[in-house]
C-alpha cells in the first residue's frame, strides 16, 4: 500500500495519535517527493567537506576523523538550520467545519506536526506558539528529538476557543523570538484583514520569514448551501437568514477576493501565502516549506 | 356560468385562509449552521432578504391558488356551449399572464437587470390583465348566464317541420316527412315539465304555442306536406319571433329537415343567421332526415306548342326525364281527358273526375345516370270548343311520386275575328300569311280569321267590336274621330297593332293628325323625328325578352341574327306625360323593343282592358314600295325573326288567356269571363278529392282564382243557359320545388354561422347535444390541468426553498 494515501485528510483522520499522522504524513510526503523537482534532497543534510586550507580548525569534525581518517568540517550545519515557529490559531472559528473529516483546527495540527516532525527530523530547532486573543501557551525552539514529543503533546491538547486578536498576538510573538526564525501561521484569518496585515508586516520587517497557513473549511471556499439557512458566526454568535441560492454567486466572488488580497499583500511583503482548505492534501502545505527552507539554505 | 356544488366554492374560499395562517404559524424553517465566514454573506444580506420574502410571497400565492383550484374544480362550474371559447380564451390569457408576470418579477428581482426586459415583459402583462377584464366583462354582460344548469327547468322549445314536397321522398319504407314527425313526436318527450312547444312548419302557418305536449303532439300529427308556403330559414324567424314571447329563459329551436339546399338557400337564411348571432343564448339543433343517395325519376316542367287551339287544331308537348339514381329505363305516358259534363261531382265526400280519356300516348326512354332525356308527345284530334286537361306521367314507383306526374290544359276554341286595314299601296300579307293560311282555313286548324280592309273603308267601319284585335298596317294620316273610336274600341278590350312607316310621313315629320290629343292617347307618346341610317349597322335589338310577345322566340333568342335585318330608317317615340298621367284607365307606355341606337322599337300602351303595339317601323316594306327607298329589310328571304315577333304579337293582341292555362302551384290564375258566353259564377274543383268545392264569381270579366296549393287540374264548373260550362286551369309544381339536391356542412355553416348550431341524425345525439347544452361544458378538466401545473410550480419552489 503506498504511503502516499495519508496524505489525505480523509486517510490520515482514521489515525488517532498525533504522532503517527505525522509520522505517516511525512513519509508518504518524502516519497512522492522522489518524482519531484526536489528529488536528491536530502533530510540527513548534515553536511560534511573535505577539509581545505583556510578552515577554522575547530570546525573539524573528529568524530568523523576518527572514523574515516581524513578531516571534514561540518562548518554549515549551523548555518543551514532554521529556527522554526509554529504559531497555530486557537480562535473558535478553527473548530469549524461543515461536511469535512477534519475541521479547520484539525487540519492546521495535523498539518503543524507534520512540519515539526520534518524539521525535527532535520534537527531544525522548531518552537510552538498558540494564540487567540493573545499568546496562550509556547514552546521554545529545540532540535532534540524529545522536542518532538513536547511539540506534539501540546498540539494534542488544544481545543478551539474565544475569539482571535492577531495584532495582539503576533506583537507577543515578535517579542518573544531572539533570532530570526521561520515564522509558520496557521490561520482562517477570519479578522480583520488591515490588522493582519499590519502585524505580519511588522513581524517580517523584524527579518523573519513567514509562511502564512489560510486554513479554510471546504464550505467557506466553495460554499456547497442550496435553500435557507440561518447561519451563526461561532466566534461573535451572530445569526443571519439567507437563501443561500441568492448569496452563492456574491459570496464565492468576496471570499476569492479576500485570498487573492491576502495572496498579493503577502506577495509584496515578502510573506509566502499558502491558501489551503481542509478537502486537500497536505502535501501542499509541505512543499510550500521546503520552498521556503531551500530560499533560507 | 353555473355550479354544481355552489356551497364548495363558499368553503373553498375559507380554506384558502389556511396556507396563510400556516405561513404566518409555521414558518419555514430554515436549517441552522455555524458558519466562521459570516461577514462575506452579510454584504448581501438586505437585497437578499427581500427576495427571499417575495419567493416566499409567491410560493403562499400558489398555495392558496391550489386551494382555490381545487374548490373550483370540486364546485363544478359549467358554461354554456356557446360562451365555452369565450372562458377557454380567458383561461389561456390568465395562464399567460401568470406565467409573463412570474417571469417579469423574476427579471425584476435579478442582480443584473434587464430593463428592457422587465419593460416589455411589464407591458405584456398589463396587455394580460386588460384583456381579461375586458373578456370578463363581456362574458359577465352576456345574458346567458343562467340558462344552464338546471337541467329540468322548463324550456321554451320551437320545433320547425319541413313541409315541403321533397320530404315526400321514400326511402326504407318511411318517407322523410313521417320519419320527421315522428322525431318531432319523440322530441315532445324530452322536455322537461312545465316546457312550451310551439310547433311550426314551412306551410305558411303562424306559429304558435301549444297549451299542453300533448296538443302539440296532435299539432304535429296534422301537419301535412305542402306545396306553397316559405323556406326553413323564414320558417325559423317566424317560430323564433314566437319564442321570443315565452317567460322561460332556456330557449331550444329544433329544425327537422331533409336539408335540399332549396329549403335553406336565398336572402331570408342571411337573415335567420342574424337574428340567430343576435341572440345567442338560443340553442338551435338541426336534426337531418334526409337521404344522402336518394333514387328518384321527375319530369321537367311541359312545352305545349300551342295552348288553343282551333277544332281541328294540334299540339306538342315536350318534357324532360330525369333521374337521381343509376341509369334506368322508363315509360312515360300522355294522356288527355274527355270532356265529361257531369263531373267533376261529388259523392260521398269525394270528388269524381271525369274518367274517359282519349287514347293515351307513351313512350319507353332511357336515361343515364343522374342525367334526362327529352320527350315529346304530338296530339291531333278533331275536338268541339271547350277547355280540356292532361297529363304526362312517368310509370312505375320511385322515391318521389310528386313529380312524376305534369299536368296540362289546352282550350279549343272557335278562331279569333281580327281586321287588318291598310292604305291601297300598302302590302299587307306578311300579317295575313301570320294570321291565318290558305291551308289552315281550308283544314278549320286556323287560330285566326281575318277580314281586310283599306284605309278609306275602315274609316266608314262602326262596329270595331266585332274584332278581337285590328291592324294598321302603315296608315296614312287617320281622322281624329277615328283615334276617338279607337281609342274607345281598346278601352273596351280590343287589341291595336300599330304599323307606322312611311305613310305617315308629312315632309319629313309626322303628319299632325298622329299629334292630337287622341292620337296620343292610342299611341302613348308623341311621334317625333324620323331616324336615319344609312348603313347596315342599326337593327332591331332586343334585350329583356320575357314580354309575352317575344314567346315564339325564348329558347331560340340566341340563334337570331337580327343584324342581318337592318332598319334604315324609324319613327321616334317620345312619351308623353299628360297621357301617362292618366292613371285610371291607362298604364304607363313601356318600351318592349329598341333598335341598336336605344330608341324604341315598340312600345306598348294600356287602357282600360285593351292594349296597343305600335311598331315605328314597317312591316311592309318590300319590292320597291312607291319607288322610294325602303325603311328596312326586315322582309327579305327567310324572315323568321319578324315572322316569330308578329306572332307573338298578334297572340299578344288577341289576348288570349293563353298563359293563364298553365301556371305553377301559388300563382294565380285569370281566365277571361264574357259574360255574354259564360256563366258568371262557377264552383272551382280541386285537385285533392278529398277538398271540398269552392264558389268562384266573375269579376271585371276574368275569374282569378288564388287558392291554387296543389299540382293537378283544377276545374271551374258553371251553368250558362242551362248548360253546363266546364273550364279550369293545371297547376304544377316548380322544378327546384322537388331538387333533392343537398346543402353540404359548409354551406350550412354559411347559412347559420359555424358552431351556431349542432347537427344530428340520431335521437341518442340530440340527447347528448341537449344534455350538454342544458348542462353547459364542464370546465373541470381545465382547472385539473391548471392545477397541475400549479402543483408543479408549488413542488420546483418548495424544494428551491427547502431542500
Amino acid at each position: 500500500m503506498s504511503v502516499e494515501k495519508y496524505l489525505k485528510p480523509s486517510v490520515i483522520n482514521q489515525i488517532k495519535r498525533l504522532d503517527l499522522r505525522a509520522q505517516f504524513v511525512v513519509k508518504g510526503f518524502l516519497h512522492g517527493l522522489h518524482a519531484s523537482p526536489f528529488h536528491g534532497f536530502s533530510v540527513e543534510f548534515s553536511e560534511h567537506r573535505k577539509y581545505s586550507h583556510g578552515d577554522d580548525l575547530k570546525d573539524i569534525d573528529w568524530q568523523v576523523y576518527a572514523k574515516t581518517d581524513k578531516y571534514y568540517v561540518k562548518k554549515f550545519e549551523s548555518e543551514t538550520n532554521i529556527t522554526g515557529f509554529l504559531a497555530m490559531d486557537l480562535s473558535s472559528s478553527m473548530g469549524y467545519t461543515y461536511q469535512q473529516e477534519l475541521t479547520k483546527f484539525d487540519y492546521a495540527i495535523c498539518l503543524a506536526a507534520s512540519l515539526a516532525y520534518l524539521m525535527i527530523s532535520q534537527q531544525d530547532p522548531v518552537g510552538l506558539v498558540t494564540f487567540n486573543d493573545r499568546i496562550r501557551q509556547s514552546l521554545p525552539p529545540r532540535s532534540k528529538r524529545t522536542q518532538l514529543g513536547n511539540v506534539l503533546s501540546m498540539l494534542s491538547n488544544l481545543e478551539p476557543d474565544g475569539k482571535t486578536d492577531f495584532n495582539q498576538s503576533i506583537e507577543q510573538l515578535a517579542s518573544m523570538l531572539k533570532t530570526k526564525s521561520l515564522v509558520m501561521i496557521f490561520s482562517d484569518f477570519l479578522v480583520d484583514e488591515d490588522e493582519t496585515l499590519d502585524a505580519l508586516y511588522r513581524l517580517r520587517h523584524s527579518g523573519h520569514d513567514v509562511i502564512l497557513f489560510h486554513v479554510l473549511d471546504e464550505a467557506e471556499v466553495n460554499f456547497p448551501f442550496k435553500g435557507v439557512y440561518k447561519m451563526r458566526d461561532p466566534e461573535s454568535g451572530e445569526e443571519i437568514k439567507i437563501d443561500a441560492d441568492g448569496y452563492r454567486k456574491s459570496y464565492l466572488k468576496e471570499i476569492t477576493t479576500f485570498r487573492d488580497d491576502l495572496a498579493k499583500n503577502c506577495s509584496r511583503s515578502g510573506i509566502d501565502y499558502v491558501p489551503i482548505d481542509t478537502s486537500m492534501q497536505f502535501d501542499t502545505a509541505l512543499v510550500e516549506y521546503l520552498h521556503s527552507r531551500r530560499a533560507r539554505g | 356560468m353555473t355550479w354544481a356544488n355552489f356551497g364548495i366554492l363558499g368553503i373553498g374560499g375559507l380554506l384558502v385562509s389556511v396556507p396563510i395562517i400556516l405561513h404566518f404559524l409555521f414558518q419555514p424553517k430554515p436549517i441552522s449552521v455555524d458558519f466562521p465566514a459570516l461577514r462575506f454573506l452579510k454584504q448581501k444580506q438586505q437585497i437578499t432578504r427581500s427576495r427571499l420574502r417575495l419567493k416566499h410571497f409567491a410560493l403562499l400565492l400558489i398555495r392558496c391558488l391550489l386551494i382555490a383550484l381545487i374548490a373550483l374544480a370540486l364546485a363544478g362550474p359549467s358554461v354554456a356551449s356557446s360562451e365555452f371559447g369565450n372562458w377557454l380564451t380567458l383561461g389561456g390569457v390568465g395562464t399567460s399572464g401568470l406565467i409573463v408576470g412570474l417571469i417579469a418579477l423574476v427579471a425584476y428581482f435579478r442582480s443584473n437587470k434587464n430593463w428592457l426586459l422587465i419593460g416589455v415583459l411589464g407591458v405584456a402583462f398589463l396587455g394580460h390583465l386588460i384583456f381579461g377584464g375586458v373578456s370578463i366583462a363581456r362574458i359577465m354582460g352576456s345574458e346567458s348566464t343562467n340558462l344552464i344548469g338546471d337541467t329540468q327547468a322548463p324550456v321554451a322549445a320551437l320545433i320547425v317541420i319541413d313541409s315541403s314536397p321533397r320530404m315526400q321522398l321514400e326511402y326504407e319504407n318511411e318517407t322523410r316527412f313521417d320519419k320527421a314527425k315522428a322525431f318531432g313526436q319523440w322530441l315532445l318527450t324530452q322536455f322537461p315539465r312545465d316546457s312550451q312547444v310551439c310547433i311550426a312548419a314551412t306551410d305558411g302557418d303562424s306559429p304558435f304555442f301549444s297549451v299542453d305536449v300533448g296538443a302539440a303532439d296532435r299539432r304535429i300529427a296534422k301537419i301535412e306536406t305542402s306545396y306553397v308556403g316559405s323556406k326553413i330559414p323564414s320558417a325559423v324567424e317566424k317560430g323564433l319571433e314566437t319564442l321570443k314571447t315565452s317567460a322561460h329563459d332556456r330557449k331550444e329551436v329544433y329544425v327537422l329537415t331533409d336539408l335540399t339546399a332549396e329549403s335553406w338557400t336565398g336572402e331570408s337564411s342571411k337573415k335567420l343567421a342574424r337574428q340567430l348571432s343576435q341572440n345567442p343564448e338560443y340553442s338551435l339543433f338541426v336534426i337531418d332526415v334526409g337521404v344522402d343517395q336518394p333514387n328518384n325519376f321527375s319530369l321537367g316542367q311541359l312545352q305545349l306548342s300551342k295552348v288553343e287551339i282551333s277544332t281541328d287544331g294540334d299540339f306538342s308537348v315536350q318534357t324532360q326525364a330525369s333521374r337521381v339514381g343509376p341509369a334506368a329505363q322508363r315509360t312515360i305516358v300522355m294522356q288527355v281527358e274527355k270532356v265529361d259534363p257531369s263531373r267533376p261531382v261529388v259523392r260521398d265526400g269525394k270528388t269524381l273526375f271525369s274518367e274517359e280519356a282519349f287514347q293515351p300516348q307513351s313512350k319507353v326512354v332511357e336515361i343515364r345516370e343522374n342525367g334526362s332525356t327529352s320527350t315529346e308527345f304530338n296530339f291531333s284530334q278533331r275536338l268541339e270548343a271547350g277547355t280540356y286537361h292532361g297529363s304526362v306521367s312517368i310509370e312505375g314507383k320511385d322515391g318521389l311520386a310528386v313529380d312524376d306526374r305534369r299536368y296540362f290544359t289546352f282550350r279549343v276554341n272557335e278562331a279569333r275575328q281580327t281586321l287588318v286595314v291598310h292604305p291601297t299601296n300598302v302590302n299587307p300579307n306578311l300579317l295575313l300569311s301570320i294570321l291565318a293560311t290558305e291551308e289552315s282555313i281550308a283544314d278549320g286548324s286556323n287560330r285566326y280569321e281575318y277580314q281586310v280592309a283599306t284605309q278609306s273603308e275602315f274609316v266608314e267601319m262602326d262596329e270595331l267590336d266585332l274584332f278581337d284585335a285590328i291592324f294598321l298596317v302603315d296608315p296614312k294620316p287617320i281622322p281624329e274621330t277615328v283615334w276617338t273610336r279607337l281609342g274607345g274600341y281598346v278601352e273596351g278590350g280590343g287589341g291595336l297593332g300599330l304599323f307606322l312607316g312611311a305613310n305617315a310621313n308629312n315632309n319629313g315629320v309626322a303628319d299632325p293628325s298622329f299629334l292630337t290629343d287622341d292620337a296620343k292617347r292610342v299611341i302613348g307618346g308623341v311621334l317625333d323625328q324620323q331616324w336615319f341610317n344609312e348603313t347596315d349597322d342599326l337593327f332591331l335589338s332586343p334585350k329583356e325578352i320575357s314580354h309575352p310577345i317575344f314567346k315564339p322566340i325564348q329558347g331560340s333568342e340566341t340563334a337570331i341574327l337580327w343584324n342581318r335585318f337592318p332598319v334604315f330608317k324609324h319613327w321616334g317615340i317620345i312619351p308623353d306625360a299628360t297621357v301617362n298621367d292618366d292613371e285610371t284607365t291607362s298604364l304607363p307606355t313601356q318600351t318592349l323593343l329598341q333598335y341598336s341606337n336605344r330608341e324604341p322599337a315598340i312600345v306598348e300602351r294600356t287602357i282600360g282592358s285593351g292594349r296597343v303595339l305600335t311598331m315605328t317601323t314597317p312591316i311592309s316594306d318590300f319590292g320597291n314600295p312607291d319607288g322610294r327607298k325602303r325603311w328596312n329589310l326586315l322582309i327579305r328571304t327567310r324572315p323568321v325573326p319578324l315572322f316569330l315577333l308578329l306572332t307573338g304579337m298578334v297572340s299578344h293582341l288577341v289576348q288570349t288567356d293563353a298563359d293563364s292555362l298553365n301556371v305553377q302551384v301559388g300563382q294565380v290564375s285569370a281566365l277571361k269571363n264574357d259574360l255574354s258566353q259564360n256563366p258568371d259564377s262557377y264552383q272551382v274543383f280541386s285537385p285533392i278529392v278529398d277538398k271540398p268545392p269552392t264558389n268562384l264569381n266573375s269579376v271585371d270579366g276574368q275569374i282569378r282564382f288564388r287558392f291554387n296549393d296543389s299540382p293537378g287540374h283544377y276545374r271551374f264548373r258553371g251553368v250558362f243557359d242551362e248548360q253546363v260550362a266546364l273550364r279550369g286551369f293545371s297547376s304544377n309544381l316548380a322544378d327546384e320545388a322537388t331538387n333533392l339536391t343537398r346543402i353540404g356542412p359548409s354551406e350550412l355553416d354559411d347559412e347559420l354561422g359555424a358552431g351556431r348550431y349542432q347537427l344530428a341524425t340520431e335521437k341518442n345525439e340530440i340527447s347528448r347535444q341537449q344534455g350538454t347544452t342544458r348542462r353547459g361544458q364542464e370546465l373541470y378538466p381545465f382547472i385539473i390541468i391548471m392545477m397541475l401545473v400549479i402543483l408543479g410550480l408549488e413542488f420546483l419552489m418548495a424544494n428551491r426553498f427547502y431542500a
